[in-house]
């Protein structure tokens, strides 16, 4: 694999060529797309001016924060399920109720409550990452080898004990998986939110490019935002493989 | 067993229903804003109303079919390419990594790039929502297919199957799961894209619908247009988790 | 079933290796391998790891190409796999179709040699019968013991009508009982069919019991160390042919080369 890398470049380079060469012969008036050397300029023309960073901040800070609030209030809800068995089953039909809405179809409704902003985009974020975490976490609990807690009964561990020294640090790795999921979802939702409605960060920075018929400064947020993904997701997963080795990797791959 | 698992519904659903009836006091109470959120009686006859007097109908069946053909093409496209790039390492070494870069890229950050090239038209929407909804139908077909017990291809050799065959009795059911998985995940993909497009571009539709009922501060209608897309979310789940039981008897018999 | 072949002569070898050697890069793992087994001959082939016995088996199948020589399968070269050699797999959860039932899993060798639909439910149902598994044909592999699913690669493999069998350490992973019983099954079988087979195994009772010869390998690279004929009567019996001084004989013959050609 080691000597294939380039291999992976062979393709996106023909393809920025070829469209290199056709934004060229055509003439690059166009109004809806741009020659990739023009895309570079306006990307640093964005850079340099500022407005792609504070673009970058707002939309991360909203992320990061929804990411957080909904992270741990799924975390929360996630161990107290896995853990009171009586309380999960009681919540079956609720949580089955709600967790099918599309997270956009909060977005009127944050909208209502919250107006514009960023409290409204963080509440959307929040909501979509609670599920995931939630989930994962309290199926993380349920699938802990049952050895260990004939282990932890065996050795008499209360409670307490218990949880904190075999389930929850057994459960780590499959929740860290989860962040993770929900991580790359809050960039998603974020992103999709400020298209959709709020006024600010990278997604609002896209479509006024486009309402203005920038096509060069619309294809540079996208490659950004393309970047910005791509970067987190692979923080996040050098992260996971540094606290967790193997174990947190073949977990991921499940 | 049997009797003990009823039981826990009923409970559970007792536990809803007291959920929705504090909903109802926090409203008659107006403990919060009626702006905000109205009782689920109003919702209800929102509903009621948008379906026997209103078009809520017509919206719904709208953002359905939407959905529907969107994951449709997506699915046929994504499913065609991911054989084709998971049965050969040699596809697999130019493209993976370009693919891996495109994956975390929000669906939703086309929609800009769409209307520029398409304009606010249904091909636009259309297009997006298959561009997003083919990301994981691509991504675990390819999986599905690389991941073959390679003991199975020397079976299909030894018993001398045409290539075809063995694309069609050996990779395509092996890979099954995993590009049912990815439809299952593509079709929530395309909802939520749905639902987006027609509240961007416009286009007539429940996303649309919901949009203008908060803009309007029509809560009611606004409620009974969630709802109507939370129930959307579930009924298509459960009809796809329907199909992969069916499809994948195999499993589940497992010892 | 089959019809003598009066072109090759009674005595002319089924599966012929003629002076075979296979390196992968600088590795070889088969040198200057000759050998020749005869029409209805059941050879063991036995061997530490590393002297090539699953290699020389794949490459009898057609499934690797030899580097230099030639095998022959009934006078002709082979060119790849071939529907009239089957090969059973050791691992027989990974070699059959888990989404298809026993009945399907059989099916598959049928639809590869063209065999109409109307026809396929009868074969498939003495081919059950066969290997004794009538009656579980709706049972997907994983409902199944691993004696079961083996039986059923077994049941594809006849499904082939084989001339020639190549059995790759089949009954490796089963718990002795269940493989004792699936040792007399085969041999029962292959007296009925008059199979040519070639069975790779490490259980050097096994390969005495089996066998009407037993090739021993020596490894790195794999040659010929010993070729044993085996002259214990059929039918044989697990508990009085394992009892006799013969049989005792030739498993002490075959330890002590093992021995050697481990060290």
């Amino acid at each position: 694999m080691k000597r294939a890398w380039w291999k992976g470049l062979v393709v996106p380079a023909a393809l920025i060529v070829l469209a290199e060469l056709a934004m060229r012969v055509q003439g690059s008036t166009s109004m809806s797309l741009a020659a990739p050397s023009d895309i570079v300029a306006a990307f640093f023309a964005i850079l340099f001016d500022g407005s792609l960073l504070l673009a970058t901040r707002d939309t991360l800070v909203s992320a990061g924060i929804g990411l957080a609030a909904g992270g741990f209030i799924g975390l929360a809800l996630g161990i107290l399920f896995g853990l009171v068995k009586p309380l999960d089953r009681l919540m079956e039909v609720t949580i089955e109720a709600i967790r099918p809405i599309p997270s956009v179809a909060i977005l009127p409704i944050a909208m209502l409550v919250f107006g514009f902003g960023y409290r409204m985009e963080i509440a959307i974020v929040a909501f979509s990452c609670l599920w995931p975490v939630m989930i994962m976490t309290r199926s993380a609990m349920a699938g802990i080898e049952p050895r260990l807690l004939e282990v932890s009964r065996a050795l008499r561990l209360s409670t307490w004990d218990r949880v904190h020294k075999i389930v929850l640090p057994a459960a780590l790795p499959r929740i860290m998986v989860a962040f993770r999921l929900a991580a790359s979802i809050a960039l998603v939702v974020a992103v999709t939110v400020e298209i959709a409605a709020n006024p600010l960060g990278l997604g609002y920075g896209i479509l006024v490019a486009q309402q203005a018929l920038q096509p060069a400064v619309m294809l540079a947020y996208l490659v950004w935002i393309g970047i910005v993904g791509y970067l987190l997701n692979a923080a996040l997963s050098l992260m996971q493989q540094r606290l967790f080795g193997r174990a947190g990797r073949v977990e991921a791959a499940s | 067993m049997r009797l003990s698992r009823l039981g826990w519904l009923l409970a559970s659903f007792a536990v809803a229903a007291l959920l929705v009836w504090g909903w109802q006091l926090i409203a008659d109470y107006k403990l919060v804003s009626p702006v905000f959120l109205p009782g689920p009686d109003r919702a209800w006859g929102a509903l009621v109303k948008g379906f026997s007097t209103g078009d809520l109908g017509v919206k719904l069946l709208a953002t359905v079919e939407r959905m529907f053909w969107g994951w449709l093409i997506a699915s046929l496209i994504g499913i065609a390419l991911g054989a084709a790039i998971g049965t050969s390492p040699r596809l697999r070494a130019y493209l993976a990594p370009m693919l891996e870069f495109l994956r975390p890229l929000p669906a939703s950050a086309m929609i800009p790039v769409a209307i520029a090239v398409l304009g606010l038209s249904n091909g636009m929407v259309l297009a997006v929502i298959a561009f997003g909804a083919l990301w994981p139908v691509l991504l675990a077909t390819i999986h599905g297919f690389s991941a073959v017990e390679p003991r199975l291809y020397e079976v299909g050799r030894a018993l001398g199957l045409s290539r075809a065959s063995v694309i069609w009795k050996i990779a395509l059911p092996s890979a099954s799961p995993d590009i049912l998985a990815g439809m299952r995940l593509g079709l929530t993909v395309a909802l939520i894209l749905s639902v987006v497009c027609e509240m961007i571009a416009g286009r007539d539709g429940l996303g649309n619908w919901i949009l203008l009922a908060a803009r309007s501060f029509r809560a009611p209608d606004l409620y009974a247009g969630v709802i109507l897309l939370g129930v959307l979310g579930y009924v298509t789940a459960v009809a796809l988790a329907a199909l992969e039981a069916r499809l994948l008897v195999w499993r589940s018999r497992a010892r | 079933m089959r019809a003598p072949d009066t072109t090759v002569k009674a005595a002319a070898p089924v599966i012929a290796f003629d002076k075979i050697t296979l390196a992968f890069g600088a590795k070889t793992i088969i040198s200057d391998l000759s050998l020749e087994i005869g029409r209805g001959e059941i050879v063991c082939v036995i061997g530490p790891s590393g002297c090539g016995k699953t290699t020389a088996l794949r490459v009898a199948g057609g499934l690797i190409p030899p580097t230099k020589g030639t095998v022959r399968l009934l006078g002709e070269p082979m060119a790849g796999p071939r529907r009239d050699v089957a090969i059973v797999f050791q691992d027989y959860a990974k070699a059959l179709l888990p989404w298809r039932t026993a009945a399907g899993n059989i099916s598959l060798a049928l639809e590869a040699a063209g065999v109409a639909q109307s026809e396929r439910g009868d074969r498939i149902r003495d081919l059950l019968t066969k290997v004794g598994l009538a009656g579980h044909e709706d049972k997907y592999p994983t409902e199944m013991s691993g004696g079961m699913q083996q039986r059923i690669q077994i049941a594809r493999c006849l499904a082939q009508d084989p001339a020639v069998l190549l059995m790759d350490e089949p009954f490796g992973a089963l718990d002795a009982m269940t493989r004792q019983g699936l040792q007399d099954e085969m041999l029962a079988i292959v007296a009925e069919t008059g199979a040519t087979v070639f069975f790779v195994t490490h259980d050097l009772e096994e390969a005495v019991y089996l066998g009407d010869r037993v090739i021993g390998l020596l490894p790195h690279p794999g040659r010929i160390g010993i070729d044993q004929r085996i002259d214990l009567p059929r039918p044989r019996n697990q508990l009085e042919t394992r009892e006799t001084l013969e049989f005792l004989r030739l498993r002490r013959t075959l330890f002590d080369f093992i021995e050697k050609a481990e060290h």
